[in-house]
């Protein structure tokens, strides 16, 4: 029971840091219709900014904001000048658009840092705390305080400022909310800012774990894939739910299905994906699309 | 009385298929001004070239200045409130956060409050249902939160694209009660397209009728009202 407990409760954790790129996913699939490939990577890219600031000597508390202010301002960058140009394009298009941005973004951190992986420090210490009986460790309680600290920001912010009402509308209905004045292109924009912020939690919490190379995010974001998809794509509290059964499963899953543990653990996340899409496509926070004709 | 609104020689269309072939038509500051005709006729087309929906040729001015060139956004910061075919309301979104987009880009805190309460007199289904997604409403229900929303801009200028499609007459009347009152209380001027010829000439003070693109008749509202060969050739009733 003790084991189970403290399975589950490191599963949160990573949990939570799939929840975050699964919102970051959402957030931009809101916006456009569109699942953006490039998520991970652009995690990956500011994970790297935040660790350049960190070997100069920032510590990790001032690094972390630094790293999502500067993450935010290179999302909307990257909208502004790869995404608004293509913005009418056909999904497709802009699906491949963002596989060569995930490449791109890959490339560039390669050419920049190189492949070989690199310790990245924890903000938190490696001790375990006694609670009753189950082990908990720091780290797992820090990512865990982390996330939901950041994942509760977003909701604060969607939900209750203009800002965010007007960043759901643009989202939903663009031509409506020209006519009411929302500057929609720039919504678009500060989702993408937004997304790319949020997906840098991910990477600086994930970075500690495994170790910080360029592909670094590739494994996670099949995760978050899998969460965003459980939950219902469109669903910012779906992502967060998703990020975290996904996160519990895999943990108990590498703990208690004979092989699974190791390299199948990805097999699990791809299982995940197929058997919601078969059995509930709208996930399980989606509505079902409806469109009058 | 000055114009507020002055369309000249406005041409517009979708891509290769051109469906405005010169429109010219003015509404004055105050005034309530009905776009009739067909189905097809342009109606729709007009308020969209206005509210940048549609490329045009041809002039728009608002207040004097013209709209050329300009984005709906910026249009519609000037002033001008379009409430589009379908009502354009977002049914993801409580009634609450539909009404706030109305009032959004207002920094007058205390005259938005005034409006709330005005809207809410006007309109007290919406104070009721307003924790509630707007998906809920009834057609009724989204036509009000949509003028109700238009109100809440505190525009100079209302588009008003068929009101009163898919309502029922009792709804159509109050609807248009409640227009009336808002143009005489608040001195929004009205630029009403409607297929119910007979309830918007009633309410206007002048009227044009569009055919394929042209306006066809222009006239005051009751001159129109009392030709019984326009009213047979374009009204149709």
């Amino acid at each position: 029971m003790q084991e189970f407990l403290q399975l589950v409760l490191s599963g949160i954790a990573t949990g939570g840091i799939y929840a975050s790129l699964a919102l970051a996913l959402v957030l931009i699939y809101n916006a456009m219709g569109l699942v953006n490939f490039a998520q991970g990577e652009m995690a990956m890219l500011a994970t790297f900014v935040g660790y350049a600031l960190i070997t100069r000597g920032m510590s990790f508390w001032i690094a972390f904001p630094v790293t999502l202010v500067l993450a935010f301002g290179g999302g909307i960058v990257i909208q502004r000048v790869v995404i608004k140009p293509v913005e009418k394009a056909p999904v497709l298009t802009l699906v491949i658009i963002t596989l060569g941005l995930a490449t791109l973004v890959n490339g560039l951190a390669g050419f920049i840092w190189g492949y070989l992986p690199r310790t990245f420090p924890s903000p938190f210490s490696s001790d375990s705390v006694d609670l009753g009986g189950v082990f908990v460790s720091y780290r797992d309680v820090g990512v865990i305080a982390v996330t939901g600290v950041v994942l509760l920001c977003v909701y604060l912010l969607l939900q209750h400022t203009t800002v965010g009402l007007t960043l759901r509308a643009a989202a939903h209905h663009p031509e409506a909310s020209r006519l009411l004045g929302v500057h929609v292109s720039w919504m678009l924009a500060l989702g993408w800012g937004l997304a790319s912020a949020v997906g840098a939690v991910s990477g600086m919490m994930v970075a500690p774990v495994l170790f910080l190379e360029p592909n670094m995010m590739q494994t996670i974001i099949i995760y978050a894939f899998a969460a965003a998809v459980l939950g219902g794509i469109e669903s910012p509290l779906g992502a967060v739910v998703g990020g975290l059964i996904v996160g519990v499963t895999i943990n108990l899953a590498g703990a208690y299905l004979p092989g699974v543990g190791g390299d199948l653990q990805l097999a699990v996340g791809l299982a995940i994906i197929i058997v919601v899409l078969i059995l509930k496509p709208n996930g399980l926070f989606g509505q079902a699309a409806v469109r009058r004709v | 009385m000055t114009a507020l609104l002055e369309l000249e020689e406005v041409h517009a269309g979708y891509g290769p298929t051109s469906v405005l072939h010169g429109v010219s038509l003015s509404v004055p500051e105050g005034g309530v001004v009905s776009l009739l005709g067909a189905n097809g006729a342009g109606k729709t087309t007009t308020l969209r070239a206005i509210t940048g929906g549609v490329r045009w040729t041809g002039d728009i001015r608002f207040a004097g200045r013209s709209l050329r060139r300009m984005p709906t956004e910026e249009i519609v910061r000037r002033g001008i409130a379009h409430v589009p075919e379908g009502r354009g309301i977002c049914t993801e979104l409580t009634v609450d956060e539909n009404l706030k987009l109305g009032s959004h880009l207002r920094r007058d805190g205390p005259e938005v409050r005034k409006d709330y309460d005005r809207v809410f007199e006007y309109f007290p289904v919406l104070k009721e249902r307003r924790r509630l997604s707007a998906s809920t409403l009834s057609g009724g229900e989204q036509q009000m939160l949509a003028v109700a929303r238009a109100l809440l801009m505190r525009p100079r200028l209302m588009l008003l694209d068929e009101p009163s499609l898919g309502l029922a007459p009792m709804v159509v009347r109050s609807i248009f009660e409640i227009i009336r009152t808002i143009n005489q209380t608040s001195n929004v001027a009205v630029l009403l397209v409607e297929q119910n010829a007979r309830i918007a000439l009633e309410m206007s003070s002048s009227a044009y009728v569009l055919e394929v693109g042209r306006v066809a008749v222009h006239g005051a509202g009751s001159e129109l009202q009392d030709n019984e060969s326009v009213r047979r050739s374009y009204l149709g009733y």
